[in-house]
C-alpha cells in the first residue's frame, strides 16, 4: 500500500445502511460489507434507520422486505415521499414469484432473495453506487 | 184376487207388495206397500198407478211388453214417498191369474234409495281412493295381512310369543316367513316403474306375489317393527330402509304403511313407499364436496406451511450465505485474515443450528399425528417450553416469571405437544411484546376448579377486540410475516385432549392466555387453595413474586 501523495484530506468512503429484524443476518450483512470493503451501518428496523442519522449520509441502503412494524415496501415509499433518497435494494426469505415486479413498481433497485448470492449483491451495490468502494 | 190368507201373509212381507191391473189399475197392496208409498189399501184400492205415482203410461206399457214376453218385468222407478221425498223402488213384476179369467200384475217392490247412496258415495270414495293410488308419486301396495294375522294369533294364543319385539329379533327366520305370507293385492303403476323389471312382459305381474323378494336381508327388522306396530293398534309405521326389486337391484327408500283399524279388520293394509335414491346421492354427492373442500383447505394449508418452513428456514441460510461470502473475501487476500474468517466460520456453525432448529421445531409442530395420551407434569411442559425458547427470549431481552404449581398436577396429554402448546402461546406473548424495552413474559399452572389451567401472559399491546372472535382461526394473523397457525394449531391441540384455550386482555394491560385441561386422575380434583390462585390471576397488578413460586424469576 503506497501513502496517498494527494494532500486533501480523504473523504469518507460511502456508507451503505443494512436494515433487517433478523439479528444473525444483520450481523453477516455488516461482516461481509466489511469484508467487501464497504461502510457500513446496521439497523434491526426501519423506524430505527429513519430516526438515526445515517439516514443522511446512506448512499444505498439494503432492506428486508418483511419487517414488523414498518416493512420494507413501506420504507421505500417513505424514502421516495421525503425525496432525495439514496437507492434501495430490498432482500427477502419470502418464496412468492413475483415480489421483484412489486419492488420494481415501487422504486427498489433491485430484490434479493435470501440466502443472497454474493455475486449479486456485489453487482446491486455496483450498480447503486455507481462504482466500487471507496 | 187374493184370499184373506194370501193378504195376511203378504202383509208379513218386508217388500211393498202391490196387485195391479194390466191397465195400470191398483188393486191392494201390502202393509209394507202403504209404509212406503202413504195411503192405506183401502185408499189405495181402485186408483191408477200413473196417477198416483206420477209415471207416464208408456212406461208401464214398454214394461207389460216386457212382461208378457219374458214373464217377468224389472226396473228401477222413483216414486214419491209417504214421508215426502222421492223414493228409488226396485220392481218385480209378474203375471198371474186374477181369479175372474184375466191377468193381473204382481208388482214386488224394494226401497233402495239409501242402498244405492251408499254405493255412490262408496263409488266415489273408491273412485277417488284408486285416483289417489294410481296418481301418487309413490309407490302404493295394498296388501293382504290377514294370514300373518292368523299365524300372529295362533302363535300367541298357544303361548309361544310372549313379546313380539324379542320373539321378531330371536326368530328371524319368522319375519321372513311372515313376509312370505305378506300377499301383494295391487300396486300402482309407480310401484312397478320402481320394483319391476324393466322389458318384462307384464312387470306388474312379477310383483304380485309374497312381499318377502323386496325385503333384503339386512332390513328385515324394519318389516319386523311395522308388524310390531300393526298389531299393536298403532296407526301408522314408518321408516328409513333399504328395499330391492324383483331384479335384485336394492335402493334406500322411505317406507310408510297405515293401520286404519276399517281394513285392518279386513286384514288389509295400505303401504306407502317413496324413493330415497336421488336424495341419498344427493347426500352423498354433498358429502364428497365437502370432502374435496377439505382437501383443497389442506392443500392450501400445506402450501402455506411450505412458504412459512421456506421463510424460516432462509433467514438461517441467509446469514450462513453472506458469512461464508465474507470469510471467503478475507481469506482471498493477499495475506488472509485468518481470524476473521474464525469469526465468520462461528457464526456459520450457529446459524447452521439456527437452521437445524428451525427444522426440529416445525416437526413438532407438525409430527405426531397421533398424539399418545398420557399424565404428564404442566409444570414440566412450561420449563421446557421456556428451555426451548432460550434464544427467542434472550433476543426479546424479555424477562420470564415462571410460576408452577406445587402440586405439580397432572393433566391428560402429549407431552410433547402440551410442551408445543406451552412454546406457542409463549412465541406469541414474545411477538406481541416486540421492542418493548421492559417485555415481561408471565408463566403459570393453577387449579381452575375441577381443572388444571396453563395461562401465558404478556404485557404487550393487548388484543384488539375485533380480533378476539378469530384469534383461533386457522390462517388469521395480524402479522405481517405471520401464518396464522400457532394459536390454530394450539387450540387444535388442546382440544384434542378434551381442553379449551381462551384469550382475554388483562386489565393492567397485555393479554393472558389460558388453558385448561382435565386432571390425570379425580383424586387430585379439588379445588387449589385461593391465594395461589389470586396471585396468577392478577399478576400484572401485583409484579411481587407468589407466596410460593416454585419457578425463577430471571432476566434472560
Amino acid at each position: 500500500m503506497t501513502p496517498s501523495s494527494d494532500p486533501a484530506p480523504p473523504l469518507p468512503a460511502p456508507l451503505v445502511a443494512i436494515v433487517d429484524d433478523d439479528p444473525p443476518f444483520l450481523d453477516a450483512m455488516l461482516g461481509l460489507m466489511r469484508a467487501l470493503g464497504w461502510r457500513s451501518a446496521g439497523f434491526a428496523s426501519a423506524e430505527s434507520f429513519l430516526a438515526s442519522p445515517a439516514r443522511a449520509e446512506a448512499a444505498c441502503i439494503v432492506s428486508d422486505l418483511q419487517m414488523p412494524g414498518m416493512d420494507g415496501l413501506a420504507l421505500l415509499s417513505r424514502l421516495a415521499r421525503d425525496g432525495g433518497a439514496a437507492p434501495v435494494i430490498l432482500v427477502t426469505a419470502r418464496t412468492e414469484p413475483r415480489l421483484e415486479d412489486e419492488a420494481r413498481a415501487r422504486g427498489a433497485l433491485c430484490l434479493l432473495r435470501k440466502p443472497v448470492a454474493p455475486e449479486a449483491l456485489e453487482a446491486c451495490l455496483a450498480r447503486a453506487m455507481g462504482a466500487g468502494p471507496g | 184376487m187374493l184370499s184373506r190368507a194370501e193378504t195376511e201373509i203378504l202383509d208379513l212381507v218386508q217388500e211393498a207388495v202391490t196387485l195391479r191391473t194390466t191397465d195400470g189399475r191398483i188393486l191392494w197392496w201390502n202393509a209394507a206397500a202403504q209404509a212406503l208409498y202413504g195411503p192405506r189399501p183401502m185408499r189405495a184400492a181402485g186408483r191408477a198407478a200413473a196417477d198416483l205415482f206420477g209415471e207416464p203410461a208408456e212406461d208401464d206399457a214398454a214394461a207389460l211388453a216386457a212382461l208378457r214376453a219374458e214373464g217377468a218385468w224389472r226396473g228401477e222407478r222413483l216414486r214419491p214417498g209417504a214421508c215426502g221425498g222421492p223414493r228409488l223402488v226396485a220392481l218385480d213384476w209378474r203375471l198371474r191369474p186374477d181369479g175372474r179369467g184375466g191377468e193381473a200384475i204382481l208388482e214386488t217392490g224394494r226401497d233402495v234409495t239409501d242402498a244405492r247412496r251408499d254405493e255412490a258415495a262408496l263409488r266415489k270414495s273408491e273412485h277417488r281412493y284408486r285416483n289417489l293410488f294410481q296418481a301418487m308419486a309413490a309407490s302404493f301396495w295394498e296388501l293382504d295381512f290377514f294370514p300373518v294375522g292368523a299365524r300372529l294369533h295362533a302363535l300367541r294364543k298357544a303361548g309361544e310369543i310372549a313379546a313380539y319385539p324379542a320373539y321378531f329379533d330371536a326368530h328371524p327366520d319368522f319375519v321372513r316367513e311372515m313376509m312370505r305370507l305378506t300377499r301383494v293385492v295391487d300396486v300402482n303403476e309407480q310401484s312397478v316403474a320402481l320394483f319391476g323389471r324393466p322389458g318384462a312382459p307384464d312387470p306388474k305381474a312379477e310383483l304380485m306375489t309374497s312381499v318377502e323378494p323386496f325385503w333384503p336381508e339386512a332390513s328385515s327388522p324394519v318389516y319386523a317393527a311395522s308388524v310390531v306396530a300393526a298389531v299393536s293398534g298403532e296407526l301408522s309405521y314408518a321408516a328409513e330402509t333399504r328395499l330391492r326389486a324383483i331384479d335384485g337391484r336394492e335402493f334406500p327408500a322411505l317406507f310408510t304403511a297405515c293401520f286404519p283399524p276399517d281394513t285392518m279388520n279386513k286384514g288389509t293394509l295400505l303401504v306407502g313407499i317413496i324413493d330415497l335414491s336421488a336424495r341419498v346421492a344427493a347426500e352423498a354427492a354433498l358429502a364428497a364436496m365437502r370432502a374435496e373442500q377439505a382437501r383443497a383447505a389442506r392443500v392450501s394449508l400445506l402450501g402455506e406451511l411450505a412458504a412459512g418452513i421456506a421463510h424460516e428456514v432462509n433467514q438461517p441460510l441467509a446469514a450462513i450465505a453472506a458469512n461464508a461470502a465474507a470469510g471467503i473475501r478475507w481469506l482471498d487476500r493477499p495475506e488472509p485474515e485468518v481470524a476473521e474468517a474464525r469469526t465468520l466460520t462461528r457464526r456459520i456453525a450457529a446459524d447452521a443450528h439456527r437452521a437445524a432448529e428451525v427444522i426440529a421445531r416445525i416437526r413438532g409442530m407438525v409430527s405426531g399425528a397421533a398424539p399418545a395420551a398420557s399424565p404428564c407434569s404442566a409444570n414440566a411442559a412450561l420449563r421446557d417450553a421456556v428451555a426451548m425458547l432460550e434464544t427467542e427470549i434472550r433476543r426479546a431481552g424479555a424477562r420470564v416469571a415462571l410460576r408452577l404449581d406445587p402440586a405439580d398436577p397432572a393433566v391428560i396429554a402429549d407431552p410433547v405437544q402440551l410442551r408445543q402448546v406451552a412454546a406457542n402461546l409463549a412465541q406469541n406473548a414474545l411477538q406481541a411484546m416486540a421492542g418493548r424495552p421492559q417485555a415481561r413474559l408471565e408463566l403459570g399452572v393453577r387449579r381452575a376448579g375441577d381443572r388444571v389451567a396453563i395461562e401465558v401472559a404478556d404485557d404487550g399491546p393487548g388484543i384488539a377486540p375485533e380480533h378476539l372472535p378469530r384469534l383461533f382461526d386457522s390462517f388469521f394473523t395480524t402479522r405481517a410475516e405471520g401464518m396464522g397457525m400457532g394459536l390454530s394449531i394450539t387450540r387444535g391441540i388442546v382440544e384434542a385432549f378434551g381442553g379449551t384455550v381462551r384469550a382475554a386482555n388483562r386489565p393492567g394491560g397485555g393479554a393472558c392466555f389460558t388453558v385448561e385441561l382435565p386432571p390425570a386422575s379425580a383424586a387430585g380434583s379439588a379445588p387449589f387453595s385461593a391465594p395461589f390462585s389470586a396471585a396468577v390471576a392478577a399478576p400484572a397488578a401485583d409484579p411481587s413474586p407468589a407466596p410460593a413460586p416454585t419457578g425463577a424469576d430471571r432476566r434472560a
